[in-house]
This record gives structure tokens, sequence and C-alpha cells, in this order.
């Protein structure tokens, strides 16, 4: 049946052995919506609960100071420039320690997050939010519903693989910001002391590794002859860019990134690549099937 | 194409509805509209009558991903506009009444939920759009230009919305926005004046947080009725709390397997809720939550969960449901104007649209059991779906090649699943369920579809020719010659479910080539770009659904690449030429990058690198993006080619400011445009969901079509033999075709123009008409009817134009001598608007419409009273666009000489008695027949048949219609055609605007000066200076709510607009006063010379003593003034005529004489350099003066290949050189 190259004179043949065929494929289908489903189901939710249950679980209001806190240091082996000590507790940094050593002066400078601040990595709550939208979506159909119609599978799934792409998209490809955007940013104002203003730092998860970037930015004159051409949107900037801010104008002169692996999120990443997967193993075999049944051979 | 093109959609919609799976309800305030939007991205407007009777009525075609909310975007008010935002970040802003798209944005984050506030200052109403959705914040949103104004910001445990409600109060100024995030907290954003003026982005925070533990929170109601608590539903319980201090009043738990996801106060005293399944149930509210109550909040403190109150009503969904494929979504709605009707609506997968009317009175019950079981049933007011709106259809809707598809013995036709158009052969290929693909000429089986006529009495017209070769489902074909002339002309590829690619020759219909290579059906073929490796340039690209593509090379007939095994749908496809890579975009946004020539795949990225990737092959090459997978991206893409300019500007300016863009192929948007510009007739199948079968849209070009007219005009064999009045006449028509081409060229590319233009033209067309000549040389085989495409398409669209009905004597003219046909019954026509925009007549429009028109008739109307003329009265939009193209058709078709559709069906029956005034049509089609003598009589009857046409769409329409049935055309739509690039079209839309303005009178005159007062320059100047008490400057400002709309309206060609406004602007000032008046400045607007509009002015203030009080008095005087100067003095006409026939730039080049201020040198330098560079080749200086017209206006060299003038087209006899020193 599948096989295209049979010639049309085996046509009549093929009809009749289809007709058996045929048969066969209804109940395979049948089994399918009952069974294979609901188990697909239930090894989704089986694998995104773990995950939630680990991380993403809705903080409840009044209990978020029992999530624990975990400290990463972040660096790295070639340069030092940078180094920073993050607590990341839930989806918040609660707190923040920056050493930072300016090259020229060879004076080390030290930040911290101000006690009663702690930033919200909008990414993981992000990627929390959505999980949950899929796990809703998963449960609202238990072992006792019957789907009847392989396009009702397909929705449903389409609509938990959307949800879960979403939260997977969010950790993969973090905002990219303006300068000025950075700079304006409530962040800057988290620490103690304050930061100079030739100095921002952006944090932000890529993959599973929590980020965090430093720029040097030294004033621009205003009768520079150097052509101004002010800097897009970007996750990284590099050296160069420039940007206008309150009538002056910048330009980055040093960027420092550094990175540190937050192990429960490349599990996370794991998690979401086998749901997404196990999601589409479902669509295809659903998919085979509806070949048969919607477009019957003429 | 770009956006200022008048074009035109006609749909076919076939007998099968399109999928319209509701994501989402909207009923407009004043409970006449329904609006759903779907899962596919598509929005359906129902009409509703008082009577609860629901038709759809037209399907708004732009977003590209699912409908996640609507709202309305005005207050009540004779414009009604809507705004959608989808599940990619889209905005729509439409107008409710024509399905225009006002205004579109796109952010980074979807939006799931939007409400509509209107805050006054004084006088001052704005509208704002409060949207929440996937970010912690409340985005307030500018109601008309969708720019994000502020936003409310939590500080305390920000995260996303789920629900937020506007708390109106009217003994403050302040307005109350109450809110519950994901996490269960209630917030509180208190919205003052101070807030909404505010512009900039600082954010404002909440004023309360609390959290009221809700978890999974659906929806958050305030009660209208007592203004004194909410109604907070959640999954598994539904709360009412106190609106002042937010304490909880009673808790209801949820039956154990419901899942409950909204609600909403019906009453003081009640509420309705609804399920995930779709059963509804109205509870009375204790009386702990009733203010009126004694009672009220005694319970506060000491909930009790599980005491149910007692159940009013329940609603089942329907119980002979059909097979839902998700779960419906219910709305509750109240009328606050007559009728006060309380609708419950539902709509589900099945596009089926439920309506519940809620009682005032509870049932009567026996008071002993109270809450009893079974709680009254209410049954459904009406309940209809899209599906059983087309079945009701009589007669039923038409698909493209029904006639030729509905086989013995079986009701309905097979359903057509792929299509391609080829323009250059008129012909239009349908792949079909059953595997066979169909060529067909397109108007022909358009005609036989939408128009009575003969060809109903003939079997299997018209002829076409099948190819079988498919073992099933045709998904997908392609003619590549089409968009690359690489390819052999004469190959056809289509790609079935069978798995299989085949290959045909399109001439004889042999079967070239199977290939099966894929293990899935095909979805997709591609070509790759230009620059590829000569091997794959002669590849077609297939896409399958077992994730695979691969490479099949025409040439050598075997497949030279294979990449699959990728884990996800391929969702796109982009080249790397240059490194020979193939790039692969998957749905789950990983990115497999192949090499072409070894077939190894050379990377697999994800994230950040795999949206560069997609980026970097973006710059590389902007028109090698091809999206997949979601149909609505195709949708989006058929329609990109509609409008790319548009769509361009948003790729580019909005795509690039996002902020986390989630993945790139978004902006796929951008490319792979063929070039449909030149033609005519386009033939686009469009399907709203994968599954659904094609429906076909067929756009036509006015311009296009004039300009295909005039040239054949033009091409016509010396018409000595012709009589010398209709000798003249052609001269004219080729005269008015030369210098529209001349004005095209001149505004648009400054490329050199050696030649004379219409040698130009007619060069160009011999080369093409050679290539038919080649063309059909080798197809001699192919049986297929030949006609003159452009005739065909000239009669399709006249025929479904022209308003039929209203005038018995020239319908007969129309039928018996121009050879028009009527029209079966109403047809489907769309409306194109900005960004690729499209709204779609539903065929069901038909039954709202009639509807309407009985009631504003008082008569019971029958399908067959509307045909052709009620399209006039379904929007002021459409009936511009018709009246535009009717007209400037009608125009054209006048100054043709034997313009009549009769003609060309002679030469296919050559058995009967030729017609006296039949020449055929084409004659480069069938050069051995000779053109025949036409009676000049018969000329002139026919010349006189056009001119009652246009002369009745003009002017007589709204009198022969009656207002009822008749929306008068939008002055700002024709205003903006005043100088329209195509003189048909310019000529067209300053009668009609002429006639429009001279039917509203004085009063209607007025009210549109008023109305549109306050975007004149110097108005302002106008009412402080003296001298002007003229009745026309209004005492009174104009309505303050009607102006910020009535800007932004219909704005399909932005890009005219603005500078024509501004250059006028400077341009306008006169000496006197007088000059500043609104009826002058209007005048000013419309183009007019200055110089002569004020001499005009002056002279009728020193001979009555009075100013001009009507701008078409003005208008009038002014034409007449121009005509006078014509006769007297042809040499200065030409100036002028140059002036108004280069469109707008002209004004530029021209100073216009008392500019109060003095250009400065630059500019001065610049005009003087512009008038003195060659107006052909744009380069050199001036230097030849023509004789006897006497224009200097072109260098030696250009001198040299022109016969006519360029200016004024008179023959040249002689030259002088010329030195300007």
């Amino acid at each position: 049946m599948l096989n295209p190259q049979r010639s049309l004179s085996e046509l009549p043949k093929m009809s009749a052995a289809s007709q058996v065929e045929r048969a066969v494929l209804e109940e395979e289908f049948n089994w399918l919506l009952k069974e294979e489903v609901h188990s697909v189901l239930k090894q989704l939710q089986d694998v995104l609960k773990q995950e939630a249950s680990r991380r993403f679980s809705m903080p409840t209001p009044g209990l978020e100071s029992q999530l624990r806190q975990e400290n990463f240091i972040l660096g790295s082996s070639t340069m030092d420039q940078v180094k920073g000590v993050l607590t990341l507790q839930g989806e918040a940094l609660t707190q923040a320690d920056i050493n930072l050593k300016v090259a020229k002066s060879s004076q080390v400078l030290h930040f911290q997050f101000r006690e009663d601040k702690q930033w919200k990595l909008q990414q993981i709550q992000d990627a929390r939010n959505h999980v949950n939208q899929a796990l809703q979506l998963l449960t609202s159909r238990d072992d006792t519903y019957h789907f009847q119609t392989g396009a009702e599978v397909n929705k449903l799934m389409d609509a938990v693989m959307l949800q879960l792409t979403r939260a997977r998209n969010r950790l993969t490809t973090p905002a990219s910001m303006t300068l000025p955007e950075l700079a304006t940013s409530g962040l800057m104002k988290m620490f103690t002391p304050p930061m100079p203003g030739d100095v921002m730092v952006n944090f932000y998860i890529n993959l599973s590794k929590l980020c965090l970037t430093v720029y040097q930015l030294h004033v621009l004159p205003p009768n520079t002859t150097k052509n101004f051409k002010p800097a897009g949107s970007s996750v990284l900037h590099n050296p160069g860019a420039m940007f206008e801010l309150n009538n002056n104008r910048f330009e980055v002169s040093h960027v420092h990134k550094v990175e540190c692996v937050v192990p429960w999120l490349s599990d996370t990443l794991v998690f979401f690549t086998i749901s997404l997967q196990l999601c589409q193993q479902l669509k295809d075999k659903i998919s085979v099937f509806s070949s048969f049944w919607n477009y019957r051979p003429f | 194409m770009s956006g200022n093109n008048l074009v035109l959609p006609i749909v076919l919609w076939g007998r099968t509805a399109p999928t319209h799976c509701i994501s989402s309800l909207l009923v407009m305030d004043d409970f006449s509209t329904i609006i759903t939007g779907c899962h596919d991205g598509q929005i359906c407007l129902w009409d509703m009558t008082p009577e609860l009777e629901i038709c759809p009525r037209a399907m708004l075609f732009g977003h590209t991903a699912s409908i996640t909310c609507l709202s309305k975007a005005s207050a009540c008010g004779d414009k009604q506009y809507m705004v959608s935002a989808s599940e990619s970040g889209e905005m729509c802003l439409w107008d409710v009444n024509d399905g225009r798209c006002i205004e579109f944005t796109k952010l980074a984050c979807a939006h799931t939920g939007i409400q509509f506030y209107q805050f006054t200052i004084g006088t001052q109403r704005e509208g704002r759009l409060l949207c929440n959705g996937h970010y912690p914040e409340i985005l307030v949103v500018d109601a008309t230009s969708l720019e994000v104004l502020y936003s409310l910001v939590s500080k305390i445990l920000p995260d996303w919305i789920s629900s937020m409600s506007i708390i109106r109060s009217h003994r403050t100024q302040e307005d109350t926005v109450v809110a519950v995030s994901v996490t269960g907290i209630l917030k509180v954003w208190i919205i003052t004046a101070e807030v909404s003026k505010m512009q900039d982005m600082d954010p404002v925070f909440e004023e309360e947080s609390k959290p009221i533990y809700c978890q999974g929170c659906q929806s958050i109601s305030f009660c209208t009725f007592t203004q004194s608590s909410l109604l907070v539903v959640c999954s598994k319980y539904w709360r009412v709390f106190d609106a002042g201090d937010y304490s909880l009043l009673c808790s209801v738990p949820s039956d154990t397997d419901q899942v409950w996801t909204g609600g909403e106060f019906i009453a003081a005293d009640k509420v309705i809720i609804w399920t995930e399944d779709g059963c509804s149930y109205i509870y009375k509210l204790p009386a702990s939550c009733l203010p009126a109550s004694e009672h009220f909040r005694s319970d506060v403190g000491k909930t009790k969960e599980g005491s149910i109150p007692p159940l009013v009503y329940s609603i089942a969904s329907r119980s002979d449901k059909q097979l839902l494929i998700c779960p419906p979504v219910t709305r509750f709605f109240f009328g606050r104007r007559e009728p006060f009707h309380k609708l419950l609506i539902q709509g589900d997968s099945s596009g089926r649209l439920s309506l519940w009317s809620i009682p005032e009175s509870s049932p009567l019950q026996p008071p002993s059991i109270p809450a009893a079981p079974a709680a009254a049933e209410l049954p459904a007011s009406t309940t209809v779906s899209l599906q059983e709106a087309f079945d009701k259809l009589t007669p039923v809707s038409a698909g493209i090649i029904d006639q030729l598809s509905v086989l013995p013995g079986k009701e309905e036709p097979v359903k057509v699943t792929a299509s391609v158009y080829i323009p250059s052969q008129g012909r239009l290929v349908c792949g079909r369920e059953d595997g066979s693909i169909i060529l067909v000429p397109a108007t022909q089986t358009a005609i036989v579809q939408l128009l009575q006529g003969e060809h109903m009495l003939r079997r299997g017209w018209p002829p076409h020719r099948t190819l079988r070769g498919h073992r099933n489902k045709v998904t997908c074909v392609l003619y590549p010659y089409q968009i690359s002339p690489r390819y052999d002309q004469r190959s056809l590829v289509s790609g079935g479910v069978d798995f299989s690619v085949i290959v045909w020759d399109i001439f004889t219909g042999e079967m070239k080539h199977i290939f099966c290579v894929h293990g899935g059906e095909i979805t997709q073929l591609i070509i790759p770009p230009e620059n590829c490796s000569t091997r794959v340039q002669h590849c077609v690209c297939s896409v399958a659904s077992d994730h695979s593509v691969g490479l099949l090379s025409l040439r050598e007939r075997k497949c030279i690449m294979l990449a699959s095994r990728h884990l996800f749908p391929i969702q796109v496809i982009k080249w790397r030429p240059a490194d020979d890579y193939l790039v692969v975009g998957c749905s789950d946004g990983s990115v497999y990058v192949w090499q072409m020539d070894t077939g190894a795949l050379d990377r697999c990225v994800m994230g950040i690198t795999a949206v560069e990737i997609l980026n970097a092959c973006d710059e590389l090459a902007p028109a090698t993006v091809d999206a997949l997978s979601h149909s609505a991206v195709n949708l989006k893409q058929a329609m990109t080619r509609r409008s790319l300019a548009a769509l361009k500007n948003m790729a580019q300016h909005k795509l690039q400011t996002l902020a986390t863009n989630l993945l790139a192929a978004d902006n796929a948007d951008k490319g792979n445009l063929p070039k449909y510009s030149h033609n005519a007739l386009v033939v686009q199948s469009m399907k709203t969901n994968l599954t659904d079968p094609d429906m076909h849209v067929l756009f036509f070009d006015v311009e296009a079509v004039i300009i295909q007219l005039l040239t054949e005009e033009a091409q016509r064999p010396n018409p000595m033999l012709v009589s010398p009045e209709s000798l003249q006449k052609s001269q004219a028509g080729a005269d008015k075709g030369g210098s529209f081409l001349a004005n095209k060229i001149f505004k648009q590319v400054k490329e050199t123009m050696k030649e004379t233009i219409k040698e130009h033209l007619l060069d160009e067309d011999e080369e093409e008409e050679e290539e038919m000549r080649r063309r059909e040389e080798k197809s001699k085989s192919l049986s297929l009817l030949e006609y003159n495409l452009t005739m065909d398409t000239a009669k399709l669209f006249m025929s479904c134009l022209h308003a039929w009905g209203l005038n018995q004597q020239l319908d007969g003219i129309c039928l018996e001598r121009l050879g028009m046909l009527r029209p079966h019954c109403p047809i489907s026509f769309g409306l194109i608007s900005r960004g690729g925009h499209m709204s779609l007549m539903l065929p069901t429009f038909k039954e709202s419409l009639l509807y309407q028109l009985s009631l504003a008739t008082g008569r019971k109307l029958t399908l067959s009273d509307i045909v052709g003329k009620g399209t006039y009265g379904v929007s002021r939009a459409v009936t511009t666009q018709h009246l535009l193209s009717v007209i400037s058709l009608a125009n054209t078709l006048m100054g043709m000489t034997n313009a009549t559709f009769v003609g060309e069906h002679m030469k296919k029956a050559p058995a009967r008695p030729p017609r006296p005034g039949g020449t055929p049509e084409s004659p480069r089609r069938t050069p051995a027949v000779p053109p025949q003598p036409s009676c000049p009589a018969l000329q002139a009857q026919i010349k006189q048949g056009w001119s009652q046409l246009a002369a009745m769409h003009c002017v007589m329409l709204p009198d022969l219609l009656g207002l009822d049935k008749y929306r008068p055309p939008l002055l700002e739509m024709l205003a903006r055609r005043w100088q329209d690039r195509c003189l048909e079209v310019r000529e067209a839309a300053q009668a009609l605007l002429l006639a429009e303005l001279r039917r509203i009178g004085q009063s209607g005159r007025k009210d549109t000066i008023d109305a549109w007062a306050l975007y004149l320059p110097q108005y302002v100047d106008m009412v402080s200076s003296p001298g002007t008490t003229t009745e026309s400057s209004p005492q009174a400002p104009p309505p303050p709510d009607a102006q910020p709309v009535e800007t932004k309206a219909p704005e399909e060609e932005m890009d005219v607009t603005d500078d024509d406004i501004t250059a006028d602007g400077v341009g306008g000032h006169g000496g006197s006063s007088a000059i500043l008046s609104p009826v002058v400045q209007t005048v000013l607007q419309m183009g007019f010379e200055s110089s002569l509009v004020e001499s005009l002015v002056q002279t009728k203030y020193l001979l009555s003593g009075q100013h001009y009080t009507s701008v078409s008095d003005l208008v009038s005087d002014v034409l007449q003034a121009e005509e006078e100067d014509r006769h007297t003095a042809p040499q200065s006409t030409e100036a002028e005529e140059r002036q108004s026939s280069s469109s707008g730039n002209v004004r530029m080049q021209t100073p216009v004489r008392g500019k109060v201020k003095e250009p400065g040198p630059e500019e001065l330098l610049r005009q003087l350099q512009e008038e003195r560079t060659c107006k052909v080749c744009m380069d050199q200086l001036v230097s030849i003066v023509f004789i006897p017209c006497g224009h200097l206006v072109v260098c030696g060299d250009c001198a040299a290949s022109l016969r006519h003038c360029p200016i004024c087209r008179a023959i040249i006899r002689g030259s002088v050189r010329a030195f300007m020193s």
C-alpha cells in the first residue's frame, strides 16, 4: 500500500488486500487512541511533573523562603577580571557579589545586592508558567477520557508542544536588549555600593548556564569625530558598541562574560526535549493512520 | 505589487466551509455582530438580527497564528472597531463593518486577554486597551495606534496575569484595575487622570497586592449591578469577593470531574458559571454575597466550603454534538441598549455558534425542593455552524472547477487539494483528492461558476485536460518556470500523499518521471534560489511529512540529495548558495545545515545560534525564504504577494525591534515573491487549515487590466479600414495608453528610455508575442481552448461588477451588445487593506444582506433582486473600490474599437453566421483572420453602451438604488486617487468624487469639511484671521469622538498621503486670507494649480463680493477654467497636462507661485538642476527644443530616438539645439 512504485496494474489486487489490511489498521488505530495515547500522556506527565515538582512548582504565597538556595560561582579560567557569586532561590537571584578588576587602575570594585532587593529571572518564571500550562492541558484528559479522533489528539499535542517549545525557547534564547534598555533597567539600581555610571551588568540564562555580563563604558566626547552609530538589541554586545543616554554618548570599552552551569537547568532542558519528542512521535503515529482514514484511495 | 493598486478579490469558496475551530468570541455592543477567532488565525464576522438569527458574513485573514483574544476597540458609536491578538504576538485593529485592517503591530510575547477602556478628561475621550498575557505586566496600549503607552507593574511577587477586570467608579475620576496573577495574588492598580495622560514608559506600580489563594484562576469579573462584588472563577471552585476590601464572601467547589473556565454576573443575585466541556450553570447567590441583603458580609472570615447555592438553570451543551476536537469557548454578554439581551454564546471546534438567551425570571420551581438535582434546562435559542450555513445556500457556493468535478452518481464534487495558476497561459492547474490533476483556462471556468450564459448548456465546458498518475490525493503542485525561467517551461511538478513526486509535460500531458524518495506524503515543493550551483539550479526541493527534504533534479531525473532524519516537522527551508548549504529549520527550533553537494550534515544547532544562522540566510539572500508547516503562514505568504511593500516594511521595522523574538520563522514573510504585478488576473488558492480543500481567490488588478486592454488596442493592425470616427478614437486610446505608461516610467524607474514609449511598449510585446508563438508551436498537441485572456478577464470582471437590474434597457444592451453575462447569484467579493490583511465575504453574506435590505425596503426581496446591485449596499469601502473599477474600465473600453465581448466567441464557432460587429478581438493570436470592417453604427452603439454604463455607476446609482440600499463611496478614498498614477483610475476617481460631493449637497460637504478641518494645515490661522466669515467656517468644533479614527481610516497608500499633505501645507499659502479658507484649502489639496485657484477666488470676490462656500462650486469653476485654457492656448495646456499627469512629484519641481517661505539656496539649486536634467535619461542636461511644441526637456542623445514629445505627445517635426548659459 505504501509503496508507490507498484504499477497501476497491481491496483485491483492491492485494494482487495487492503480490505483486510484496513480492518487490521482500524483495530490498531483504536488501540492507539485507547491505550497508547494515554500511556504517552502518562509518560509526559511523569516527566514534566518530576521536573515541575523539583523546580517549577508554583510558589505558594508566603512560603517563598522555604525554597532551597543555591550558590553559583561565576568565573572563567582564562580571565580573572570579573568574578561573581550568585545565589539563586527559585526564580529569583537573592544575593549577588560581583568583583570587578579594572584593568587600567588595577583597582578591584566590589558590588553586592542591596538587602531589600532581589532580581527575578523572568526567563525561569516564563518557562515555569509555560510548563505548568502544558501540565494543565495534560491533566485535563485523564485515563477515563476517551479520545475519539486523531484530530483531537493532534490538537492536544499541538497545544502541549506549543507550551513546551515556548518554555524551552525561553531558556535557550535570552532576551536581546539594547544598551539604553540595559542602562535604565532596574538591575542597575540594585547594588550597594551603587554602580558607577561606566559599568553595566546583565544576568540571563543561556541554555543551562547562568550568565553574568559586565560592560565597561567610556563616554564619547560630544565633539568626537568618531562615526556614532547606536547599536541595536543583542544578547551580548561587543566592545565598540555605542549608545546614547541622557544626551551622553557611550561606547562599550570592555565586555566580560562569565558563566556557570546550573545543573538542574540542564536536566530541565533534557526533559523538555524528551517530552517534545514524545509528543512528536505520538503525532507521527497518528498521522500514519489519518492518511488512511481521511484519504481513501480512489 | 505596491499597496496602492486597485485590486479586487473575488472568492470562490466551494461547498465545504473553511475549518473554523473557534478559540475566542466577542459580541459587539449593539448586538448585531458576533466575532469569532479561530485556531488557524482567521476571524469570522457573523451578523445577528434582534431575533437572534445568525449568519456568517465575512472572514478576515491576516493573523499567522491562533487568535488568543478579541476585544472591542471603540466606544459605542457609528465606527465599530475591534482588536484581535494572536499567539505569535500580533495585534490587529479591524473595522467591523467592512473588515478593513486599520492598524497592526507585533510584540514579542502573546496576549491572552484584552480589555477596552475609555477614559475621559474633560471633553477628551481616548480609548485604551489593557493587555495581559505571557508577561508579568499589564500593558496599556493606545486603541487607535496600537502603541504601548505605559505598563502596570507589580512590585511584590510579579508574575503573569491570568485575568483582569476594570472597575469603573462613578464617584471619583479613578478607575481600578483588578487582576489575579497565576500564583493567585490579587493585584490592584488605580488609573487616575494623570496616569492616563502619561506618555513615557514609567511603570505604574500596584496599589494593593493580596494573596487570595486562587490557583488556576480562569476569570475575574466585576458585578456591574451592585458595584460591590467580584466573581473569581478558578478551575476547581468559584468565589465571590467584596469589591471594597477583597474579603471572601462565598466559595463554591466544582463537581469532581468538572473544570470551570469562566463566569459572569447576570443579575445582582445571580451568576452564570461555565465548564470546560461546554455546560453552564446559573446559581443564585447566598444572602451573604448580596449588598442589598442584611446578611451581607455576615460570613466574612468563616467561609464554609461545600455549601452549594441553589442552581437556577443548567445549560447543557448540545446533546447531539459532533465530535469536538478541543473544548468549546463560552462567553456571556448582556446588552446595555435595546434589545436588552442577556446572551450566553458558545463557539466550538466545528465552527458552530450556539446562543442562549437568559431569561430575567427564574423558572417556576416548587419551593419545597430548592436546588433540585434536575434544575430547569434552558434550550438553545439559536445554533448554526459555518458548514450548515453553507449547506443551506441555494445555489450552493461555487468552487472553481465544480462543474468538472462532479462525478456521475455522486453529490459532492471531488475536492481540489492543491492548485497553481500559470498567469502567462491563463491556466489553472488543480490537483484533486482523487489523484487527478486538471488543467483548465482560469477565466473560462470562473465564468462558468459565476455567470449565466450559453456555456451552462454545454457539458464538460470549458475544455480541459486531465493528468492522471497520482494514486491518491495531490498535495502540492508547482510550475517551476513561473518562478524562474531557467526551468523548462513544459515541466509541471506535483506531489501527493502517495509519497511520490511526478514531473509532467504540461503541453502534451505526458508523465515524464516519478520520484519516489520520501517516506511520507509530500507537503511542499520549493525552488532553490538563482545563485546555487548549476546542478542544484535544475532541482526542485521537496519536503515530506516524514521530516525529510529532497533535492530532485529535473534534468538528471534523479534525487541528488535526501536530507532526512529530522526529529521534528520541517518548518522552514533556507539556502546559503555561496557555501553550498541547505538550512533546514524544524518546528522545535533546531536548525540542520546540510551540504548540498555531498549530502553531509554539517551542523545541527539550537538556541541563539540557530536563530542567528537562520537570520544570516535572510541577510545573504532575502528572497530565499519559505515557511511551511503552518497553513496560516502559507496564507500569509500568499497575501504577501499582494502587498509586498507593506509587509517588507513591517518585517524590517517591527520584527527587528523584538526583544525576545522566539524563532526566526516569524520573519519568513519577507521573501520569495514572484512578480505577479503585471497580471490582470491572479488566481490564488488558499486554505484556512491544512486539511481543508482549496478555495480560490481571483485577484483583479484594475490597473493591469487597463494596461493590457490599451496595449492590445495599440497593437491592433492599422485601423485604416475602420471609419474615421473610430480611427480618431483609437488613436486617442493609444495615446492615452502611451501617456499613462509615460507617467509610470517617469514616476517609478528613472531608467533610460531611448525609444518612444509606444515603441518600447510594442517591442516588449513583440518579444512576448514571439514567445507565445513559439509556445504555441510547441504546444500543437494541446487541445485546450485558445481564447483572448485580456478580453475574457475584462468580461468576467465587468459582469461581476455591473449593478444589474436597475435599468432594464441598459441590462439589455450589456447582454446583447456588450456581451456581458449576468451572475448566478450575488458574488463574494473581498477587500484588501493594509499590510496584506484581507477581508473576504463568505457566500452566506447574501443572506444577511437580503435580510438587511428587506428590512430597509420593507418588502421581502429574493436573491435575484440583489444580484449585482446588492454589493453596493455592503460597505462604503467596497462601494468605492467597485465603482472606481467599473467606471475606469468602462471608460477604457469606451475608448477602444470594437470593445464588445460578444466577438471572441465567434471564432470558436465558425459555423454560425458572423455577427456584423464581431471582429476577432485578438489579432495576434489569430493572425490569419483578416480584420473585418465593422459597421460604424454598431461601433457607436457599443461606445454608447459603455458610456451609459459608466454614467449609471457614476451618478445615477444613488437615485436608482435608493439610499437604504446604497452605501456611498468614501470621499477620502476617492480623494486619494485624485492623483492616481493610472489615468483611467484617476479620471474615474475625479468624476466619482465630484458626483459624490454634488450628491451630499451643501450640508454634507460642510460636515465633511468640518470633520476633516482639524487635519488641514493652517486651518487655525483661518479661524483667527478676519475677513473670512463664510458660512463654511465652522463655529463650533466638530464632534471630537469621530476625529481620531477618521484620520486613520483607509490607509492603503500611506506612503502617498503623508507626503501630499505636508507638501501642500507649504505650497498652499496664498496672498490673501481668502486663500486660507477651508474650501480653498480642500481644493488645493486636490492638486489644482494654486495660481489658478487663487485667481478664481479673487475674481469671484471682486465680482460678487463673496467667497466660495462650497468645494464643488470652486472645483467646477476651476475645471471650467482649465477647460477654457486648454481650448484657447493648446501650448500652455501641455504644461498643465504634464503637471497633472506626473502625479504629485511635479509639484516639487515646478515652484508654486506665492510661497510664503522662500526655499533655501540648496533647494533652489536642486530645483534648477532638476529642471535642467533630461527627463528621459535623467542624467544629462536638456539641450534640444522640439518643434512645433517647443518643449525643452531632453538631451541630444535622447532626442535622437524620440518621435513624439514625451511631455505633450505631439509629433516632432523638427528640433533645435539650445544652450543654457
